[in-house]
């Protein structure tokens, strides 16, 4: 009988433990950049992004609203929403991956990891691979590295018209400072 | 003959003066600079819970819209606050948040951005404080 209990209590525990080991950020920086040389830039920064980092295995997700992407340019912003991602139908783009042999506890100054993971952009899957930079500060964090997407990849429709003016490959620049979730 | 040349070269001065004005307005509409929050009208101004009510209905009209919001402030970070428990504005100048304690009644204006499934909660950015 009191060992169940005790064992119980442990369980109790270890569940606490295990919940408290989530880092999160609801204002994580996302940027992306398609400019072509000598063309009008086009590029937009997100720091409204959620990332949730589970650090007993290394699972990350991460959620983009398209409307919060911000353009220098109302016009170009309208155009994005509208005619490129179409925000309204498809709100958000999620990332789904893991930060390979991720360890806390290894984690010092400044640590490269793979990351690999699914991410969805207008209801399309496509695999992503990259190597991310990570590092622990004040109990915080950091994540911050770059990868290339296609448009064609996620059925985004450039009209030939503009289509020299917008880069094939574009850049997406993630920068996120994780807390501890409570 | 005289006034005909007059004319003539007064039509030419006239058309290049009306073409480089609309080059240039043309210009400044495309490059115009997104609104700011403060400049728009709110959507809807209201109550923190009735507004959850309405956008658990139909999300995607609310994309991207203005709101203004009553609420309670259940927690205050270092980029934003939440109100109610169910919305999240972030702010678009930190320094507003530092007057914000922990359940005071608040009114904030801020764009809706979309539903958080993660963390189970609406979030709204570029906010500002109303009162």
């Amino acid at each position: 009988m009191k060992t169940t209990k005790i064992l119980i209590i442990f369980c109790v525990l270890l569940s606490l433990q295990l919940q408290a080991q989530k880092y999160f950020t609801r204002s994580g920086i996302t940027q992306f950049e398609a400019s072509e040389k000598a063309f009008e830039p086009i590029e937009a920064i997100n720091s409204s992004t959620t990332v949730l980092l589970d650090t007993n295995n290394g699972n990350i997700v991460s959620q983009v609203f398209m409307a919060g992407f911000q353009f220098k340019n109302a016009l170009m912003q309208e155009h994005f929403n509208e005619n490129y991602m179409d925000s309204y139908q498809y709100p958000k783009a999620t990332f789904k991956g893991k930060l390979d042999n991720f360890s806390i506890v290894s984690l010092n100054a400044n640590n490269s990891y793979d990351l690999n993971g699914v991410l969805t952009i207008k209801g399309i899957k496509k695999n992503i691979q990259t190597i991310v930079s990570v590092k622990v500060e004040n109990n915080r964090i950091f994540i911050s590295g770059s990868f290339y997407v296609n448009a064609n990849d996620f059925d985004i429709k450039i009209p030939s018209i503009i289509r020299d003016k917008i880069a094939k490959q574009i850049e997406i620049s993630i920068n996120y400072e994780l807390i501890e979730k409570k | 003959m005289n006034s005909l040349k007059k004319n003539k070269s007064f039509f030419i001065i006239f058309s290049i003066m009306i073409i480089s004005i609309s080059i240039i307005s043309i210009y400044q509409y495309i490059s115009l600079a997104p609104k700011k929050v403060v400049a728009i009208i709110p959507e809807y101004s209201g109550n923190a819970n009735e507004f959850n009510y309405l956008v658990t209905d139909n999300l995607s009209y609310w994309i991207s819209k203005v709101v203004q919001i009553t609420g309670k402030v259940t927690q205050v970070n270092e980029d934003g606050i939440l109100l109610n428990g169910t919305i999240y504005c972030q702010f678009e100048n930190k320094k507003d948040i530092q007057s914000i304690i922990e359940n005071q009644n608040i009114v904030v204006k801020g764009k809706l951005v979309g539903f958080d499934e993660l963390l189970m909660e609406i979030k709204l950015n570029q906010c500002i404080i109303i009162q």
